[in-house]
């Protein structure tokens, strides 16, 4: 006998997709592997820099700003690569097609299953704050710590909508893989973390602020400086803006690899 | 709420052409064509059977009845819902049993999986693990429910697949060779699982290769070779189609191409099938000579150990080797 | 070595990281001068084999884990050592690609004319420091197999390895008591070598070229033996509780 579909069905999606997701990840990551990585990456991956910019010393730049910019950074590896895997774990899993094959909404699924990396991001983000502060010495006695808190939990959604997209263009393009690693990185050169936007070539530029990142350090960096939320709209808007066109662009790109794939027969291969 | 449908499945001169392009430097363009023009249809109720060797277009069939893949024309009707326009009303409606060793998390227990699958079916909350439960029961899988299913025996994730099929109560279950790679008795017990099924009225669309569980379990059968049905029809019937024939069977070591390649060539074989159990072979040839032939036979196998030779009634899977070769 | 180069787009991961990370410090850089240029790429070449040396011995070991082939390969007479070293090698060759990618990247992208001061002694360190590099891969190698999850481990060890054996700024910057781990690693004094050699007037760590080479020497002597060690651990804790036949 066929049930009806309740009207919670979309958010009953997310909620099991979110839990199922969890387990799965705890099945085998042991506390103290997510720790360690935890305190590990935004140290090492700060300490380079901020020691190459010490070497270094360039101009149009500052400890405090490669800081703040890495410290920020460091979500990429949550919200970018961890959900750029998400769908081609379940291709390699085997498990898309049963996925597909359900009447689910494919946008709660995937939101659900991004939950983790979601906090996972913020997470490492703070973390990446306490250490500017305490190891490299960054001054925060300016600093809005309320504007700061909404910058980064900002950021982490809007990178992971981001994330997502690059799942879906990977999954349709078969380079998930690569396409994970080339944006896991990418930020440190063009998303104003190291150093500004401004000092890159023009056409990458555009490139740049298409990425909520970008919005994201510019905004962080003036919190740390004393800005309010009122001052940071302009920015977290244009933040929010991003990250809402890649969440849609994502979804998109998904429905139409689906009906595609469909046609071309090429379904088991993903 | 479900159409109110005569059919369970209409199939409609259904086609299905693949595009491949082989070659890096110069791409040939080549079109295959898997389905060509097939049309059949299936009762509520009933236990169908699409038989046919590799590539004779069977999961091509399947997949496009299960939505997974869009004909290249014709057209076909599952519970009344159109395959192409009305794709979520299907996937609500059927289970789909493809089997094999993906297709299931294993990082969680057999459990999660199903009640995972059961959230996006939406399956009302009230009964769902009841539900679960009922059908960890049904499959035998109750005691290692809550285990990892990496650690699951190949017999054990195919019925974790069957239970999977089954979360949403499906009218209508499509299975992919529902048995293959189980030990004789899971096999047995799958069988059974099947029969059970139907008897509480489900319908089910079976593909597999064995000859025997198809004679065992299908009310009806479709044979499918080279993308075309070759024959429609109830067990008993198909067998009919050799019934004037009786069956040579040789059990032998050595037996050569060249041997088997003669014997097809006398006058009234009719098919030549040669397989491998374990060191021997077993040559069965298809005769209306009966056991006249065995003289020649056995002249035409003089280089071969011959060890045994039987004369069998014909079986289902002979009126399949001549309806495909 | 053929499980590794079945999966090419695997080794992406620790490519692309020197890249970008070489871009940064150019970047950081400015106007690129010629000795610049040539610091960053040995930096960048360095973090490549570097990455390509963890990865090899991470990776292939898991995969071995994976496919269940691990322990055949334990059972063989051939010590399942020389089998490591082999990879762990061919890992840290395939890096030199990847250092000589970099190279090209700077020298087309940022213009910039390299020359080194004393070639013959710059061949020297750098194959020294493929062996000293070889031979540590052996060792996490064998520690690895200790553990169950190796490539997570790979992951997340690129990025100390990077900061602490000073490929793009001289250690000296680093606290002073982490100076501690970056002696210890073979290639941190195989950088200061290969410095020596590119540059007329450097000074790096205190005692010039030869003292770089010798400790280079020593230490991969070093790797070799404690990982022989672990490796003969290992094989007797399997043989004892057969703990490597699950995943």
């Amino acid at each position: 006998m066929i049930h009806e579909l309740s009207d919670w069905y979309p958010f009953r999606i997310f909620v099991s997709s979110a839990n199922f997701a969890f387990r799965a990840l705890f099945s085998w990551l042991r506390p103290e592997m997510w720790v360690t990585q935890l305190l590990a990456l935004p140290l090492f991956q700060m300490a380079f820099f901020v020691y190459l910019a010490r070497f270094v010393q360039p101009g149009g730049t500052s400890i405090a700003f490669v800081a703040v910019g890495n410290a920020m950074q460091v979500s990429a590896f949550a919200s970018i690569f961890a959900i750029c895997n998400l769908t081609s774990e379940e291709k390699w899993q085997g498990t898309l097609i049963p996925l597909i094959s359900t009447p689910a909404n494919r946008f709660p699924l995937f939101l659900g299953r991004s939950v983790y990396q979601i906090f996972n991001g913020m997470a490492t983000i703070a973390v990446g704050f306490v250490y500017a502060k305490y190891v490299f010495g960054v001054d925060f006695s300016r600093a809005d710590f309320l504007a700061l808190a909404l910058v980064i939990l900002i950021t982490s959604l809007t990178m992971t909508g981001f994330g997502l997209m690059l799942g879906s263009l990977g999954l349709f393009l078969r380079t998930a893989m690569i396409i994970a690693n080339i944006f896991l990185f990418l930020g440190l050169l063009i998303c104003g973390v190291n150093f500004p936007v401004s000092t890159l070539p023009t056409w990458v530029q555009p490139v740049s602020y298409a990425i909520p990142m970008t919005y994201g350090t510019t905004a962080a960096r003036a919190a740390v400086q004393g800005a309010n939320v009122v001052q940071l709209a302009p920015t977290l808007l244009g933040e929010i803006a991003t990250g809402a066109g890649s969440i849609v662009a994502g979804y998109l790109l998904f429905i139409g690899f689906e009906a595609l794939a469909r046609r071309r027969g090429t379904l088991e291969e993903f | 709420m479900s159409l109110n449908v005569e059919k369970a499945i209409v199939v409609s001169d259904l086609c299905r052409a693949y595009h491949t392009s082989k070659g890096i430097i110069r791409k040939k363009r080549e079109v295959v064509e898997a389905v060509k023009g097939i049309s059949f249809e299936v009762e509520h109720g009933e236990l169908f059977g699409l038989l046919g060797p590799n590539g004779a277009g069977k999961t091509t069939t399947i997949k496009m009845l299960t939505t997974l893949l869009t004909p290249t024309s014709g057209t076909a009707r599952v519970l009344g819902y159109d395959i192409v326009k009305d794709v979520m009303n299907i996937r609500r409606r059927i289970g789909i049993i493809f089997g094999g060793e993906r297709g299931l998390y294993y990082r969680v227990s057999g459990r999660q999986n199903l009640r995972y699958f059961a959230d996006l079916y939406g399956v009302p909350m009230a009964i769902r693990d009841k539900r679960i439960d009922d059908l960890l029961d049904m499959v035998g899988l109750k005691e290692r429910a809550d285990l990892r299913v990496e650690g699951y025996s190949r017999g054990m994730k195919q019925r974790l697949h069957i239970a999977k099929g089954l979360v949403n109560d499906p009218t209508l279950i499509f299975m992919d060779e529902p048995t293959i790679g189980l030990d004789p008795e899971a096999a047995r017990e799958t069988r059974a699982m099947i029969r059970g099924l139907v008897d509480k009225g489900k319908t089910i669309l079976l593909t597999t290769h064995y000859m025997f569980e198809a004679d065992e379990l299908c009310k009806r059968i479709a044979v499918i070779s080279n993308g075309k049905i070759v024959a429609l029809d109830s067990p008993s019937e198909l067998k009919r189609f050799v019934k004037d024939i009786t069956v040579v069977e040789i059990e032998a070591f050595g037996v050569s191409d060249k041997d088997l390649a003669t014997l097809r060539l006398q006058a009234e074989v009719t098919a030549v099938n040669a397989e491998l159990e374990g060191e021997r072979q077993i040559v069965r040839i298809q005769t209306a000579k009966g056991s006249e032939f065995i003289p020649i036979a056995t002249k035409i196998l003089e280089r071969a150990k011959v060890l045994d030779v039987r004369t069998k009634e014909p079986t289902l899977e002979d009126a399949y080797l001549k309806l495909v070769t | 070595m053929l499980n590794f180069f079945a999966d090419p787009q695997w080794i992406i991961p620790n490519i692309i990281a020197p890249f970008i990370f070489t871009a940064v410090a150019l970047m950081f850089y400015g106007n690129v001068s010629n000795s610049l240029a040539l610091y960053a790429v040995i930096g960048g070449g360095m973090m490549g084999m570097w990455g390509s040396t963890l990865y090899g011995a991470g990776f292939a070991l898991s995969s071995d884990r994976w496919n269940g082939t691990l322990e055949y390969v334990l059972g063989t007479p051939s010590r399942l050592i020389w089998i490591v070293a082999g990879r762990s090698f061919s890992a840290a060759v395939l890096g030199l690609v990847n250092a000589l990618a970099i190279l090209l990247i700077v020298v087309l992208g940022f213009g910039a004319n390299l020359g080194i001061v004393n070639p013959l002694a710059f061949l020297l360190a750098l194959v020294l420091t493929l062996v000293s590099l070889s031979a540590l891969g052996v060792l996490l190698c064998s520690s690895f197999l200790l553990t169950r999850s190796a490539q997570v481990m790979t992951n997340g060890l690129e990025m100390p390895l990077y900061v602490a054996s000073g490929s793009m700024f001289p250690i000296a910057l680093l606290p002073f008591w982490s100076q501690g781990f970056s002696f210890i690693l073979g290639p941190t004094w195989g950088i200061d070598a290969m410095r020596y050699a590119a540059y007329a007037s450097y000074t790096g760590m205190a005692f010039g070229y030869w003292a770089d080479i010798l400790v280079l020497i020593l230490s991969t002597l070093a790797y070799l033996a404690v990982g022989f060690w672990l490796f003969i651990v290992v094989e007797r804790r399997v043989r004892r509780d057969a703990t490597l036949v699950e995943i």
